[in-house]
């Protein structure tokens, strides 16, 4: 479990705090989706849960993040890094290494994961994500997706209890967006695993979250299921978070009267309600 | 396509051999080629490089960078032509002359550059850059933050020059002419483009060196490596074969 | 006047990119090309603006072959956005950096200082600003007006809106309207079906290396065959007015199956469901 309270953080180089009054609390096992207009603060929130913040970044930090039982800032940030995987935004330079497989050792070498599980971790974590195909490819000549995925397989890997991943599909087509989602909620249950992703594309995250946050302006605006949070359309918008087009017809058609149930997260969910009106 | 420095994919002797052994003869070629003045022997050595670059397939790359260190030893030449007085006279100069003695030795240094060079950058086309850290901190137990600072340096050369290619395209496209004139002219007009490039790479290290660390790096150790790195036969013969080119060049100087 | 005749690239001689690609893009149109990633699109864009000539077949501008003209000279007819404004960047401040085309193609002078006056005036920005210090999204926006400025007949956008938030996208999306609407021909490369459908009127679909569709843009969105063939999704709107016509045949002569925006369908329902209400009254009366 994942207890952010009352956290604040102001980086050293800036007047004002970036996130304030933080308080959020994510089950074990849950897909948490991020998401808020630029400069929001929603990537220092995910700095604070991989423990890149205070350990990278100097600032003032208020309150406290506990992971498990463990208080990020009381221990040294790889201690927060074997329980938390991250993903960061910038794959490309995030890659130590030139080769797939190479890029999976990584991680396993560092933590001093025993030699006879490597070989079955590195495989298993290529399959999780769909890549064994890719082992010993060269980075640099793969695509933006199966960069990602090399990514993305290289910290699962390492068998994280929670993956943090910031902006997954930012360079990626829908299609590809799409596989991305598809793998990590796949491997999330499966292996009970906490996910959280930030990410701009709020269709995405209304499909595959159980619990979705908003953050304007450094502050949770709305955390709770994403049907939820979807109801709030025209604040949305209002606060730069622009909501599926099938949730807004949908609440549009609520606010006329023709339309009493709930917000819609996606096509299908549109369809389903609209068939009801429309017969 | 690789880029500059960048692992190519192979299964030749080379891509096979043990790294420290491939980066210790490519040092020990090159030494070999700094002990010796003899222009024969040098060019002897340069065919080699070419060789080796041909047995790994590596001939394109080996000639682009023949190239390159060619252009930049022709500087060292220019210099030299002009202050070193030797043999016939050919041109009378203010302070001296040049002669046949001076274009021989000028002939010598850049045959004995590209010469060298050609092996050492050979190493990192057929060798992962993983395998030259792991198997340096394994075998010669170098430490790792050392081995690592220099492996990703080397690591990010293709990264920057993938930007700074970007940046001279979206500045072409902007009427910037790079596209014409000579390079001197190209290199008045990369000047001002250096403050994006700077700007982009110190956020990418930046990054990179967080992506490492949570990813244990600081855990690291000598013995953190999952592959092993066994001399092989073969290894040890090229190392000998290596030690005698050194010796060779050292007698040569000797007896001629 | 952009032509594509039978084009075939590629950066390496081995690894063909275009595989025989026509298209002719007349003065003023707004042209979105879709497709997934490594289906040509980008090398498409280079090939307009010179960064990239053909290995076979033509690229017209104007009725002149890219070959024939330096990406340079290029530069005066087609604007190019790229899709990191951090490439294209380089001055200490915004007034220099949108002086900075003009400088390039030879053109500085009070009439330069003019439009960059004007176009400071019309984005908003701050002169002084140093480019380096604004956020990503305003960074795009200076690199979008550092092109503008110069007022080339023909834009090109490559992944405009990648990275940016919402309003951003809206705040870029909105002065490229602006200046299609002043005439300028636009041609953009976009992931978002949803600004493709709010913005462009033409959709030329790539897939590995050919086109496999040109039309107006919703008989494009509309048309399955090809958005299977390309791995596009189609805009929400489009999508669920497209699912209601084939699972409620009744609906298929109404507005519900021609609605393409949220406003054209929320009239659609609202007059369905008045018309059903209407005839549930008769029925019981």
């Amino acid at each position: 479990m994942i207890e952010i309270s009352n956290f604040s953080f102001k980086y050293r180089e800036s007047d004002q705090p970036v996130v304030s009054g933080i308080d959020l609390t994510i089950p074990d096992g849950a897909f948490v989706g991020i998401t808020g207009a630029a400069g929001s603060g929603k990537s220092t929130l995910t700095y604070a849960l991989n423990g890149i913040i205070p350990h990278c970044y100097p600032g003032d930090f208020y309150g406290s993040v506990v992971i498990d039982g463990l208080d990020t800032c009381d221990v040294v940030l790889t201690d927060v890094s074997q329980v938390v995987g991250s993903v960061c935004q910038d794959v490309d330079s995030q890659f130590v290494t030139s080769i797939v497989e190479d890029e999976v050792l990584y991680g396993l070498e560092n933590f001093g994961v025993p030699r006879d599980e490597i070989e079955g971790r590195v495989s298993r974590a290529l399959a999780d994500m769909g890549i064994s195909d890719l082992r010993d490819r060269v980075i640099s000549s793969l695509s933006g997706g199966q960069k990602q995925k090399v990514a993305i397989a290289s910290i699962l890997a390492l068998n994280p209890r929670v993956l943090v991943l910031d902006e997954p599909t930012a360079e990626l087509d829908p299609a590809s967006s799409q596989a991305v989602f598809d793998l990590l909620a796949r491997y999330a249950r499966e292996h009970g695993t906490t996910v959280v992703v930030v990410e701009q594309k709020i269709a995405l995250l209304s499909q595959y979250a159980d619990l979705l946050v908003i953050v304007d302006e450094g502050r949770i605006r709305f955390a709770d299921e994403p049907a939820k949070v979807l109801e709030h359309s025209d604040e949305l918008k209002r606060i730069g978070v622009n909501c599926p087009r099938s949730t807004t017809l949908m609440n549009r058609l609520r606010a006329e009267g023709l339309y009493g149930g709930a917000s819609v997260r996606n096509v299908r969910e549109a369809r389903e309600a609209l068939k009801e009106v429309l017969a | 396509m690789s880029s500059f420095l960048e692992y190519v994919p192979g299964t030749s002797l080379l891509h096979r051999m043990n790294p420290v052994a491939k980066l210790a003869a490519a040092a020990l070629f090159a030494v070999a080629c700094f002990c010796s003045s003899n222009l024969v022997f040098l060019a002897v050595l340069l065919a080699v490089g070419f060789a080796l670059a041909a047995t790994c397939g590596m001939m394109r790359p080996a000639i682009g960078l023949a190239k390159a260190v060619f252009a930049f030893s022709l500087i060292l030449a220019v210099v030299q032509i002009l202050t070193t007085s030797s043999g016939a006279v050919l041109v009378e100069l203010p302070w001296g002359y040049i002669g046949t003695g001076s274009l021989l030795a000028a002939l010598t240094t850049v045959v004995r550059l590209v010469a060298a060079a050609i092996p050492l950058f050979l190493v990192f086309y057929v060798t992962k850059m993983n395998d030259i850290t792991n198997a340096v901190v394994k075998v010669l137990h170098v430490p790792y933050k050392y081995a690592f600072t220099f492996t990703s340096t080397i690591h990010f050369i293709p990264l920057f020059m993938n930007d700074m290619k970007g940046i001279m395209e979206a500045q072409t496209a902007r009427g910037v002419e790079f596209d014409a004139g000579g390079i001197v002219r190209k290199v008045r007009l990369m000047v001002p483009l250096c403050v994006p490039l700077l700007v982009s790479s110190v956020r990418k290290t930046n990054s990179a060196a967080i992506a490492a660390e949570v990813r244990g790096f600081n855990l690291r150790g000598v013995a953190s490596g999952y592959k092993e790195y066994p001399f092989a036969g073969y290894d040890v013969a090229v190392m000998a074969v290596a030690i005698a080119l050194v010796a060779c060049a050292v007698t040569l100087g000797i007896v001629l | 006047m952009i032509e594509f005749d039978d084009v075939h690239a590629s950066y390496e001689a081995t690894l063909p990119i275009l595989k025989g690609v026509s298209f002719t893009i007349r003065d003023g149109e707004f042209v979105a090309f879709v497709g997934t990633n490594g289906a040509g699109k980008s090398t498409t864009m280079r090939l307009v603006n010179g960064l990239l000539k053909p290995d076979a077949g033509q690229v017209l501008i104007d009725g002149v072959p890219t070959t024939e003209l330096r990406t340079s000279e290029l530069a005066r007819r087609v604007g190019f956005l790229f899709q990191n404004p951090d490439s294209q960047i380089c001055c200490n401040t915004v007034r220099e950096e949108l002086l900075f085309g003009f400088k390039a193609l030879g053109q500085a002078g009070p009439e330069a200082d003019e439009r960059v006056d004007a176009i400071i005036e019309e984005f908003g920005f701050d002169a002084d600003d140093d480019p380096f210090l604004l956020n990503r999204g305003a960074r795009q926006l200076l690199a979008l007006a550092s092109i503008v400025v110069l007022a080339p007949p023909v834009v090109v956008l490559d992944e405009p809106t990648t990275g940016l938030d919402y309003r951003e996208c809206a705040k870029v999306m909105d002065i490229v309207r602006r200046i299609h609407e002043r005439g300028t021909t636009v041609i953009m490369v976009c992931h978002d079906m949803e600004v493709v459908a709010d913005y462009a009127t033409r959709c030329i679909v790539m897939s590995d290396g050919t086109v496999v569709d040109d039309a107006p843009t919703f008989d494009v969105l509309r048309n399955r065959d090809t958005l299977e063939r390309a791995s596009l999704v189609p805009p929400q709107i489009v999508d669920l007015s497209f699912e209601l016509a084939r699972d409620m045949p009744q609906l298929a002569e109404t507005a519900v199956a021609r609605a393409n925006t949220v406003d054209e369908m929320l009239a659609a329902v609202a007059e369905e469901a008045r018309t059903t209400q209407d005839v549930e009254r008769s029925v019981c009366a």
